[in-house]
This record gives C-alpha cells, structure tokens and sequence, in this order.
C-alpha cells in the first residue's frame, strides 16, 4: 500500500539534531494505552543537548551529540510496563536521528523511576531491569495494539458510512480496493473502490492511514484477506457488521474515557508541583 | 434521600472508606504515594470550591465522615469497602474492624465488608470465618494488586483464590467485590486483564462479582466480560466523578454500560474520601445524555433507571428493604443529628 504518511520530514544534511528534529521524532511515540502521542499528551518534560566527544552518531559523525529525554507521565503508578514501553520507543525513536551519538531517556516522578531509568540506559531486558515483571512485555504490546487497532477501525468504518458504504460492501473490502492520495501526495484523501469497482468513494485518508499502519503492526494480513476484521482478527460476516462496529465503539469510549482521566491525573500533578515549586522560593 | 421530580431516591452509596494515611501512620514510601496518587484523583475531579486539602485528605474524623455522606441527606446508607495495605501503612489504611467501628456505632446506615488475601492460607481463611462471625459480613473487597513480601499481586483465577472464593459460598458471602479500575501500579501482568473475573464468574455463579471502577482502564473487556456472565455487576465509583468536568464522557461510558449490562447491574459509589457525595450525588442524578448518545445508545438516565442504579441494585445485593428500612431511618441517631427524620415519613413521596 502506497502513500503512507511520514509525521515529520527527517533532516536531511544538518549534523547537529535541532530540539524541533528530536520532539518531531518523540512525537511519533505513543502512549499504548491511550495511543495517543507522548508530545501531545504533554509527558516530555525536557530535552537537553550536550556534546559527546569520541562518540560515533548514526550518521558516522564523530561527534555526536549526547541527547537527555526527560518524561514524566500522569502518576507515580502508572504501570511499569507502560511506562517501559514508551521509554525504549523514545530511546529508539531519538538515536535514529542524525547526529545523535546517545541517548538517554529518564524517568521522573515514578515509583519505579530508577530501575526503569537503569534498565532502558543499560540496554537490559524489562524482566531483568524490573523485579517484579512476571508477564511478557511483548504481549503487553500486542494486546494494547490490538486494541488500538480495534479502535482505529472503528473509525475508519465511521468514515466510510459517512461517505455512503453500506455493511455489505465494507465486510467485503480489500486493500487494493483503496488507492492513497490519487490526487497528489498533498490531498490527504483516498479513493475506495466498492461494489466490484461499481462505486469509487472519495473520503479523508486520515482514518484509513491509520488503521492500516496499525493493522500492519499487529500483522494482519491485507495480502490473503479483506481489509476490516473483528477483534479476533477473522474476516467480518454482514450479520456480524453491527456487534463488531459496537465492540470498537465500546473499545474507543474506553480509550477516551481512560485519556480523560490520565489528562485530569496529569494536570493536578503539573498544578500540584506548580504549588510545590512556589513554595520553595 | 435525593429527590427527583417529585420522587425519592434512595441513595447506597456503594463504596466508601475511612481511611489513615496519616504521616504516622505511613511505613513504606508507597503509603505516601498512594495518598498522593488519590489526591490527584480527587483534586481532579472535585468542584474547586470542595477540594480538601491534602492534610484534611489524609485523615479524617468518624463524625465529618458521617456529616459528608448522610448529614445533607445526600446518602441513605453506604457500604465500606476495606483496603488493607499493611505493607504501607502501620495500621493498616482502610481496614475492616476499622470501618466495623462506625457500623457498631451506626448500624442503620453502615455496612461493612470483609476481604481475604489468598496469600494468607488457612490464616486467612479463619480470618474470614472471624469476620462473618463478628460481622455477619455479606460482602468482601478484593485489593488484587496490595503488596505482601515479595508478591506483588494476585489474580482472581488463582488456585488459592478459588479456596477461599469457595469458603465465601459455604459461609454466605455472596458479593464479591474485586478492584479493577485505574490500578495502583498495575502489574504488568494484570494490567488491563479482567480475564480472571470471567473465570471466577463462570466458576462460582452463586456468587455476585461488582467490578468496582467498572474495569475502566477495561471497559471493553469488563462490558464484553458482563455482557456474557449474568451475576457480573459494575461499581461505578471512578466513572461517576466524571460527570463533574467530563460529562460527556460520563454519558458514554453509562451509554456503554446501560447497553452491555443493563439498569439492574450498576451501582453507584462515591469512593468516599476520593470524591464526596454531598456533591457527587446530585451531578449523577441531574447528567442528562445528549440527544446524539441518546440516539446511539438507545438508553435514558431516567429517574426509573437512576432508581436503580443509586440504591435499589444495592439493595437487592445486600438484602436491604428499602420501605421498612425508611421507617428505621425516621427515628435513627443520625435523623435525629441531622433533622432528617421527615425526609422518611410515609408521605414525603406522595406528592
């Protein structure tokens, strides 16, 4: 599938990593519960610059720069699985940009802060930086894309009624019935072929962009079968067209729901340190 | 007692403490950032002008609990729901002869629940055999994720659980009442999994599982869970606060829960001290859907299904007749505090 959407230019010749390159590449982190972007939901504190001599950066420059991420998420509990997957992708997500030698990632205001911070810095695995990991952290991470997933179909489904699709005609789409960005990579549309071909609709491409990045990510299979599943991930049957779009309505209110209130746990912190701070002065 | 449109509305609050977590009282630095974490809660879904401060949050005397819950009339009864936390605090934060104190003093309008650790062994099962003995408790709360040696959680589906979900059923204990909200430092593990209420549920169907906090961050896999197991219930302590500064989420989630589980299986709770009810109440009873989640859903937040939802769900859980129990409260000590006793007179409703 052609025309996928890049969250940022990557720089092209600058050697240096400008603050604006690194939180373009944060912002393509997501917190995996709410999947929503770390820079959005507002959990990068600060990012701090220093040279590191000696260093060799991804793009062979000797002298890289020594980046520091500091994030800080809604409570001290938020899960430390969570908490552990957003850190790496940070980590990843920073040390793929040019001129970056290191990258550190550190977590403030947990529970957990310090083994999490050791472990992602000191490349060790969850289950040996966090004495209590008992569960496997890639499941963790399937099942809260699985989710997400769910959640962007729902969506995308949305969309396509909008436009005029039927049930019917929604079960039975593949991804080569979708066409991004006919009109140019600036359209932001993409035309949906239904009906065998009968009927081309054009609709924001947005919310498909979205499922479909998703859908690849937990690994299904556009090749061998249609475009929209159930939650199982099986193709979806008409009479089960209504349940599955319930099931991804309750899975969105659930996500939005949980959003409203890490968004409301973040703030009281933010106003509480705010407090804090002031009166330390 | 609340009332709507000429009706009364008998209120169980379904979920209260009294906790400490008094400076004193705090051994573990996770007590600290326990009482912290709930203050974020509160601060963040409290009116402005009704936030405590975090030393009033702390700790709090018997007397204002009971002016907070019935002396507004707000609530009719409420029922503890005990959270021990031994390895945070000294003497426990929330602890089951802690509340059976205020039941002592106010039986009319108390009732107190029991928990059980399944790590406790036998110990614990005679603990609960004290606690129905001493109690008659018919109810237990369930803190899967308090910390015990080096155990950091439990499930619902343990081996050891199912013993002592057995022991409730031969004691009489019929509500069981596991937490499953915005967890404390979720395990990994347990995270977002609501997987094992479905097997206790399936296992034990002479039991009643309340999902208190309605499984949110797992609404989904609560709904799908409860939509599929009918002595599934959801407490909806957490969710109700949001009726103050997100209600439109509210009136999604009670979309969502009004159409997975129905008007009979959802109870209403405050979490007192988290949220009070003096005002939580009356925004609960007053949220209206928008015409668009009305069309959605197909579901009203009438005063019928209020009903329901703010007392009698409870009711039928906790064996409470609610006519003969009105007739008790005219002449309890706490009308008489209050001046509340014509609240309950046979004919406040007849107009």
């Amino acid at each position: 599938m052609a025309g996928k959407r890049l969250r940022s230019d990557p720089p092209t010749s600058a050697v240096t990593p400008r603050r604006s390159a690194i939180l373009n590449a944060l912002d393509g982190v997501t917190d995996p519960e709410l999947d929503r972007s770390i820079v959005d939901l507002d959990y990068v504190t600060d990012i701090d610059l220093d040279d590191e001599g000696g260093s060799v950066a991804a793009d062979g420059d000797r002298r890289g720069k020594s980046v520091t991420v500091r994030l800080s998420l809604p409570t001290a509990w938020c899960s430390p699985a969570f908490a552990w997957l957003m850190m790496s992708d940070a980590r990843a997500a920073v040390e793929s940009l040019p001129g970056v030698a290191r990258t550190r990632v550190v977590l403030e205001d947990h529970v957990h802060e310090t083994e999490l911070t050791d472990g992602i810095n000191d490349d060790r695995p969850f289950a040996e930086a966090f004495d209590d990991a008992d569960g496997d952290l890639d499941a963790v991470r399937r099942e809260l894309d699985e989710k997400a997933r769910i959640v962007r179909q729902h969506r995308a489904l949305d969309a396509l009624l909008d436009a005029g699709a039927t049930p019917e005609q929604l079960v039975s789409l593949s991804a080569a019935d979708v066409t991004f960005d006919p009109l140019g990579p600036e359209s932001e549309r993409a035309i949906v072929s239904v009906a065998d071909g009968a009927i081309r609709l054009c609709v924001p491409h947005d919310s498909l962009v979205d499922y479909v990045e998703k859908a690849e990510s937990v690994g299904v299979d556009f090749e061998s079968g249609p475009l929209f599943r159930t939650p199982e991930g099986d193709p979806i049957s008409v009479d089960q067209f209504d349940l599955v779009r319930r099931r991804g309505r309750l899975a969105s209110v659930n996500m939005r729901g949980q959003g409203g209130v890490c968004a409301q746990l973040h703030e009281s912190r933010k106003r509480q340190r705010a407090r804090e701070a002031e009166g330390a002065d | 007692m609340y009332r709507q449109r000429g009706e009364d509305v008998f209120v169980v609050d379904a979920h209260v403490h009294h906790w400490d977590a008094s400076e004193e009282n705090i051994k573990h630095d996770g007590g600290e950032q326990f009482i912290r974490c709930f203050y974020d809660y509160h601060t963040g879904f409290t009116p402005e002008d009704r936030q405590w401060t975090l030393d009033e949050y702390r700790t709090y005397s018997a007397d204002r609990m009971v002016e907070d819950l019935f002396g507004n009339g707000a609530v009719d009864m409420a029922i503890f729901q005990p959270t021990h936390l031994h390895e945070f605090y000294e003497e426990g934060f929330n602890t089951v002869d802690d509340n059976a104190e205020l039941v002592d003093r106010y039986p009319e309008r108390f009732i107190v629940n029991g928990r059980f650790d399944p790590r406790d062994g036998e110990a614990g099962k005679q603990e609960l055999e004290r606690q129905k003995e001493e109690y008659d408790v018919d109810g237990v709360k369930l803190y899967t994720a308090e910390w015990k040696g080096d155990s950091k959680g439990w499930r619902l589906d343990d081996p050891e659980t199912f013993e002592f979900l057995e022991k409730c059923s031969e004691l009489g204990i019929e509500n069981v009442h596991p937490h499953k909200g915005p967890t404390i430092r979720p395990l990994n593990r347990d995270a977002f999994d609501v997987a094992d209420v479905d097997d206790a549920a399936t296992s034990f169907p002479e039991l009643n599982f309340v999902v208190e906090h309605v499984g949110l961050p797992r609404l989904d896999d609560f709904c799908w869970i409860a939509a599929q197991e009918p002595n599934v219930y959801g407490g909806l302590a957490v969710a109700a606060p949001m009726v103050q500064n997100r209600p439109r989420k509210f009136g999604e989630i009670m979309g969502e829960l009004l159409y997975w589980l129905g008007e009979d299986r959802l109870l209403f709770g405050s979490d007192y001290a988290l949220w009070n009810p003096d005002w939580l109440v009356e925004l609960v009873m007053e949220a209206e859907l928008t015409p668009e989640q009305r069309d959605e859903y197909g579901v009203e937040l009438s005063t019928e299904v209020m009903k329901k939802v703010m007392g009698e769900n409870a009711a039928r859980l906790y064996d409470i007749d609610i006519e003969e129990k009105k007739k008790e409260l005219q002449s309890d000590e706490i009308s008489e505090q209050f001046g509340l006793g014509d609240h309950y007179a046979a004919d406040a409703a007849a107009d």
